[in-house]
């Protein structure tokens, strides 16, 4: 097995072995589920329904006819609207929580209370408050966005150096230079750390958010798919949840190695 | 106030004036005073030189002139007037590096100047390349604070404060961790720059030698935090290159440099004295 520090030192060679490491992964991950099927462990009567190479023709069936579109589409807006709300509430927040050292300490036990609640046992309020439909999902993605979001920010604004701060006096800066030019960038690196997983929460909270009373969207298409007892296509709306998931976080890994600057 | 009698109005022409100025540090469950008593007129133009043992409180004398700590006792005047917090006419070059990681070494040098005048573009930028080009740099205006050498570091700190022309320089071992060739340069060059512009500068450093090279005075610090004695320092300048060769220059150099030595055994207590 080629270990980390050779192949990291970069011939073409290397780096081929690397690629072909995770495409023997993705091929293994196959071959289990598939093993998985054969063996009939999700029960004697769907088990063949369960297997991928069903699920990839359910996946066709289902791009012809339009299901992935019109289910993935509004799923996808519901979560970036409401990453946009929470980005736009819990960045500002975040830099005065962490700027602020009073304003840390008042607030640390709510935030760290209020953090721990799933957004679930928001819903009947949510359901009260906005009725049942998208403002309602959107309040419960937009409720778990912001954790991550705002503690990390908390942190990346906490950690500017007393130094810096000192010199950029010495150099003349008001508040406002001192706040976009040193206070914001440092902080860069943790916002997009908390954006990752602000992204990763929204996306896994979204399906069980989807199935209470919303008429589209890939949780809705879970339990419509059951109902409908086509098993083959629950298990491409799986893949699909699983694939733009990773393809949302491919995004912010790529932002990360683009913007964050390293110590 | 002082509180020890002396006169209270602002003293003559002294541009920074310190008064029986005492600073307190609470270590290991003692209050220990890091700077205690200390009174010091620094003239307009002048290039001051603190020395004394590794935690006589010389770090904290320059804190006190910049305005990022306050005295206990004493006060510390400004053209007469006390000192309340830092401002842009005392730059500090620090003895820790303050680049900024997310900046190149250009971006970095010019941070002041957008601090001051706003983002210029050309102007500011060909600002920062004159004092990166003074510092050597010129051969890694891109390169991020994580690319480069603790050397490459500090120049890039001193070229950041430098384009800025502070009134007064507070210098904390600005030069400690450079090579002998650099050192040399960065000396002959602060030289200049004092020469030139005319500023104010407080070094604090622990060799002797770069003392007696660059000062017009040299204050001793002991390990109780006081100063203990001041030297005038009346060689002729300039003290590099050729003159620095000449018998009677050398002989007066070691002679003054003795004195200092001498000075701040007496005063190191247990502590340890550099010099070299």
């Amino acid at each position: 097995m080629a270990n980390k520090q050779q192949s990291r030192n970069g011939s073409t060679q290397a780096f081929l072995a690397d690629r072909s490491f995770y495409v023997l992964g993705v091929f293994l991950f196959l071959v289990i589920w598939q093993a998985a099927s054969m063996l009939k462990l999700f029960g004697n009567d769907f088990s063949e329904a369960f297997s991928p190479l069903s699920a990839f023709l359910a996946l066709i069936e289902m791009a012809k006819n339009g299901d992935i579109v019109h289910h993935a589409v509004p799923s996808l807006r519901r979560v970036l609207v409401s990453l946009l709300l929470a980005i736009i509430f819990a960045l500002p927040v975040g830099v005065l929580v962490g700027y602020f050292r009073r304003l840390e300490q008042l607030t640390y036990v709510p935030f760290q209370f209020l953090r721990m609640i799933s957004p679930l046992a928001w819903m009947p309020i949510a359901i009260i408050m906005f009725g049942v439909g998208d403002v309602s999902v959107t309040f419960l993605l937009w409720l778990v966005a912001i954790w991550p979001l705002i503690l990390n920010t908390v942190h990346g604004a906490g950690r500017v150096s007393p130094l810096w701060l000192n010199m950029a006096k010495t150099m003349g800066a008001k508040d406002k230079g001192i706040l976009t030019k040193i206070i914001i960038p440092a902080a860069i690196p943790d916002m997009l750390t908390g954006l990752r997983l602000a992204v990763g929460v929204s996306w896994i909270i979204l399906v069980p958010a989807e199935m209470l009373g919303v008429p589209d969207g890939l949780g809705y298409f879970i339990l419509d798919t059951r109902d409908r007892f086509r098993y083959d296509q629950l298990m491409a709306t799986i893949f699909i949840i699983g694939l733009i998931g990773y393809l949302l976080d491919s995004a912010n890994r790529w932002l990360i190695s683009k913007f964050a600057w390293k110590i | 106030m002082a509180d020890n009698g002396r006169s209270t109005g602002p003293t003559s022409e002294a541009l920074i004036s310190l008064k029986g100025v005492t600073k307190e540090y609470q270590k290991n469950g003692t209050w220990i005073e890091a700077v205690s008593g200390c009174d010091l007129d620094i003239a307009e133009n002048e290039f001051l030189v603190i020395v004394g043992p590794t935690g006589s409180g010389k770090s904290t004398l320059l804190k006190l002139i910049a305005g990022f700590e306050q005295p206990d006792k004493g006060e510390v005047l400004l053209d007469g007037e006390p000192v309340k917090g830092p401002g842009s006419d005392r730059g500090m070059i620090f003895q820790e590096y303050a680049l900024l990681p997310w900046r190149t070494v250009l971006q970095n040098v010019e941070l002041g100047l957008e601090f001051q005048f706003g983002k210029r573009g050309k102007e500011n930028r060909e600002l920062a390349m004159t004092y990166i080009d003074m510092v050597g740099l010129s051969y890694a205006v891109n390169k991020y604070p994580v690319e480069m050498s603790g050397g490459m570091k500090r120049r890039a700190s001193l070229a950041m404060i430098l384009v800025t022309k502070p009134k007064i320089l507070l210098m904390d071992g600005p030069f400690n961790a450079l090579d002998s060739k650099t050192k040399l340069t960065m000396h002959t060059e602060i030289t200049r720059i004092w020469e030139h512009e005319h500023n104010t500068i407080i070094f604090v450093t622990s060799e002797l030698d770069e003392a007696v090279k660059l000062s017009d005075r040299i204050a001793v610090m002991n390990s109780e935090g006081r100063i203990s004695k001041i030297f005038t320092n009346d060689l002729a300048r300039p003290r590099f290159g050729k003159a620095a060769l000449e018998p009677e220059f050398h002989h007066r150099f070691i002679e003054l440099r003795e004195k200092v030595m001498n000075e701040v055994k007496a005063g190191a207590g247990k502590a340890v004295c550099e010099t070299r």
